[in-house]
């Protein structure tokens, strides 16, 4: 530190102009609501102006990533060269005006950089390298667990599986409340018809997205240690970003002539990229572009401007030793996480969306919770503990909570990376997902002898996978009532009658994934 | 024990939260249908706050001269409900000026296009909210609660909602929060069931079934139709024939016009096989939703004595089964 700084009082803001903090601020308030936009028109219709998928397919983290994993080039992740290439000419661009993550991080309360106070160590940043690299040799290993630290993942999988069902408790709460005080009765009408079907559903919370939220809630609270720290510390996007922002074209200067060491910047600066040891230089991996120390410096002393060759070394750049440390633990992780909790996976029942398969959404699925997101009877959900570690928060269908709608084909048109495949509404038709099985124990016809074809009822299968037998009023040796049973051959398993089933708690019919052996 | 005001009101609001937190939970773990956490067992006594049921309408109106059950045949379907409804006396026998409307087909899945028979007819939907608006009706909506699909996108592809909006109508999606317990003074099996409320409150209620092949009740016809309007449907399939009765004693839909242009012989209600779908041409409209039932059955070869929600609902006094009691006219169109 220099000895004079202590003394230097930061002088008005006077002239300086605020024009690329309002143009910054506007560039990211629009691709937040895009992002908002295009999550929430991943519906059934798809009715979106761009594909909803676009901030998964601009990702290249989990574009790369996939590609490597299932070791097959996935065309619409390649756009992610798009913000590759925006980071070379312009630096972390991504992160400062788009990254809808990062937008909420710089609005999110948090700690500044002070002067009286030691900066947190600068080799904590090495933390994104070392997660980017766990997370690249993890997937040419095979294993896509770690994309969970995806920042666009991870604010979509929050805001799908956990905002959005918790909003709807809340409306829906509230309107029924409401709705009840008759003056109140046309407002609250009007205002379901405004928010119905893309705002609230009647969906409910699935309560193990609880951890999904915890994830994201850990992510904003550890800006109470540093602002953006996730961003500074963590993201592997800003791990990946940073190293290819090394060759910017467009750089941060400093006129030194001009400079009079107010630290203005440094104190601006969100993710402390401006060393002041260094004559106020920033770090080329660091910088996010944002522009804010350009408004904050009162001399203009600070500009923007091409450069020609490799950025400075900084002693917080990725070392060997640090690829070779997570080389290991990437390879740890791997084996880990494919062992560890196997043992639950064997006792739970575990059907996936439809055409897709076990191994498929463990190399290709990105976790992004489009489908979850997408699914219009709220059958698909993040599947967690039981799934065993490295299927955390893969796509599993839950039958008593929805079934597979008939009708719908929408999972495998939004996922980013077809680890859901793409299928024609007649091919998903045909498409099997398990097998339905009667519990004769349980079946109110079967074990109560009393009126029930429920399941029969709503079999959507042209020529009924569930039938009827029995009945005539117990005449001869014909059952008293009529008794459904599974034909095996024609059922696609899309769980209605297990959804549907009104017998209390499990459902007396179920849906049992396809054995090997099958 | 002296506690001071401010200890009172923390310990009361941490009850209030712990009993909060402790229900919602509760709804979530138990999450397995779109049922509002509603009581599993109808209440034996009238819920707290009843809402007292509409006024009955008077035993169905005896025939004055009017025809009583209206058949018409043809190819437009179009021309058939504008005719069978003609027949009967004209719209504004059932739509007064000013009145709000409640169209209710069946759309119960969102699986098939029309020819497929699941769903009724758009076309027949859209003749009746254009003849509603005619009559000077406030507002006609139309609605359906599928148990296969969204209702937006059973709206869809059933042509029903393109149908509705061309003719002016609104297509409403049930709100769980409109279902109310209601008492049912007339049931015999069911005493109260959560209906939608809007259907009570409306001024006019229109039923317009599509008559199909249904594996328990045998038909689904106009009574049947109006579990559409009801939560707790699993629940209601035991003694299925008295309940329909009991809801329709609850309802009781100003006018009935079965849509029978294509029906479903076998498989129903969900559908999906050509081979089952029949073309009968035929709509059929009454005051008497007994008697439109009983006459659709005909159609399947069974009459109302077959079908044990028709029994019921004539054993109800809903209406007349018996149709050589009553003044019929056919009419070719």
């Amino acid at each position: 530190m220099v000895a004079q700084d202590d003394s230097v009082k930061p002088k008005k803001r006077g002239k300086s102009s605020r024009k690329w903090h309002w143009s910054r601020l506007t560039a990211q308030v629009l691709a937040l609501l895009l992002f908002l936009y295009l999550l929430l028109g991943t519906t059934q219709q798809l009715s979106t102006f761009l594909p909803p998928d676009l901030f998964f397919r601009l990702d290249p983290l989990a574009g790369i990533a996939a590609m490597l994993a299932s070791r097959s080039w996935i065309a619409p992740m390649a756009l992610g060269i798009i913000t590759l290439a925006l980071a070379v000419a312009f630096g972390r661009v991504w992160c400062s005006w788009i990254c809808p993550m990062g937008s909420i991080l710089d609005w999110v309360p948090s700690r500044r950089a002070r002067r009286d106070k030691l900066d947190i160590p600068s080799y904590w940043r090495q933390g994104k390298y070392f997660l980017l690299f766990v997370i690249l040799i993890a997937a040419l290993l095979g294993s896509l667990t770690l994309v969970i630290l995806d920042p666009i993942t991870l604010l979509f999988r929050t805001v799908t599986s956990a905002v959005l069902p918790g909003l709807s408790i809340v409306i829906g709460g509230v309107e029924t409340v409401l709705y009840d005080i008759a003056p109140l009765k046309p407002a609250v009408a009007w205002f379901d018809g405004l928010v119905r079907g893309w705002l609230v559903t009647d969906q409910t919370f699935y309560l193990p997205n609880l951890l999904i939220l915890f994830l994201f809630v850990v992510v904003l609270a550890l800006n109470a240690i540093r602002s953006r720290f996730w961003c500074r510390y963590l993201c592997p996007l800003a791990g990946l970003l940073g190293l290819v922002s090394r060759l910017a074209r467009v750089s941060h200067k400093v006129d030194e002539g001009k400079c009079v060491s107010c630290q203005c910047c440094v104190l601006i600066c969100h993710t402390g990229a401006i060393d002041p040891e260094k004559k106020f230089a920033a770090s080329a991996a660091e910088c996010t572009t944002c522009l804010e120390c350009v408004d904050a410096c009162h001399t203009q002393a600070i500009s923007f401007q091409g450069q020609q060759g490799l950025a400075v070394s900084q002693r917080f750049d990725p070392s060997r030793r640090q690829f070779l440390a997570s080389l290991g633990v990437a390879v740890a992780a791997a084996a880990l996480l494919r062992f560890v909790p196997a043992v639950t996976a064997r006792v739970k029942r575990f059907i996936r969306p439809p055409g897709s398969s076990e191994e498929k959404l463990l190399n290709q699925c990105i976790r992004c919770g489009e489908c979850v997101k997408v699914c219009p009877t709220g059958s698909i959900q993040p599947a967690a503990s039981a799934a065993g570690g490295e299927n955390l928060w893969t796509p599993e269908m839950i039958m008593r909570r929805g079934y597979c709608d008939y009708s719908c084909n929408a999972c495998g048109q939004v996922c980013p990376t077809g680890a859901i495949p793409k299928l024609s509404l007649e091919q998903k038709r045909q498409t099997v997902l398990g097998k339905a099985v009667i519990d004769q124990r349980r079946c109110i016809p079967w074990a109560e002898g009393r009126e029930c074809i429920v399941c029969e009822e709503v079999c959507p299968i042209p020529s009924k996978a569930i039938r009827l037998s029995g009945g005539g009023g117990g005449k001869g040796r014909r059952a008293a009532v009529q008794r459904p049973h599974v034909v095996e051959d024609l059922c696609i398993g899309c769980g209605i009658c297990e959804t549907q089933c009104p017998v209390a708690g499990e459902a007396a019919i179920r849906v049992f994934p396809v054995d090997e052996f099958g | 024990m002296n506690i001071s005001r401010r200890e009172f009101i923390q310990r009361m609001v941490a009850m209030g939260f712990t009993a909060a937190a402790a229900g919602s939970l509760f709804s979530w773990l138990s999450c397995t249908t779109k049922e509002a956490p509603l009581p599993t067992v109808p209440p034996p006594t009238p819920v707290p706050a009843p809402t007292p049921a509409p006024p009955q309408p008077p035993p169905v109106a005896q025939p004055s001269g009017n025809t009583y059950l209206a058949v018409a045949r043809g190819k437009s379907p179009d021309a058939m409900v504008q005719a069978a409804v003609k027949a009967l006396g004209g719209i504004e026998r059932f739509v007064k000026k000013g009145d709000d409307v409640i169209v209710k087909p069946n759309i119960c899945v969102a699986y098939h296009t029309p020819e497929y028979a699941a769903t009724t007819n758009p076309e027949v939907v859209g003749t009746l909210v254009t003849l509603c608006l005619g009559a000077g009706a406030k507002r006609v909506r139309v609605m359906d609660f599928p148990f296969g699909g969204t209702a937006e996108q059973a709206y869809a592809r059933s042509g029903i909602g393109e149908a509705v909006r061309a003719a002016g109508g609104q297509m409403e999606v049930m709100a769980s929060m409109k279902f109310r317990d209601t008492v049912i003074p007339g049931g015999v099996d069911i005493k109260s069931w959560p209906v939608y409320g809007d259907a009570l409150d409306a001024n006019v209620l229109i039923n317009v079934p599509i008559a199909k092949h249904h594996s328990l009740a045998r038909l689904t016809l106009g009574m049947k139709n109006l579990m559409g309007l009801i939560q707790k449907r699993g629940e209601f399939h035991y003694n299925l024939g008295q309940r329909v009765a009991d809801l329709t004693s609850l309802l009781r839909p100003k006018l009935t016009i079965v849509d029978a242009v294509r029906i479903l012989m076998n498989r129903g209600p969900t559908g999906g096989n050509l081979d089952d779908v029949k073309m009968a041409n035929t709509i059929i409209a009454s005051q008497d939703i007994v008697a439109a039932d009983s006459y659709a059955a005909t159609l399947f070869g069974l009459t109302g004595n077959d079908i044990p929600f028709i029994r019921s609902g004539a054993q109800m006094a809903l209406g007349t089964m018996d149709l050589k009691s009553v003044k019929v006219e056919e009419i070719n169109v």
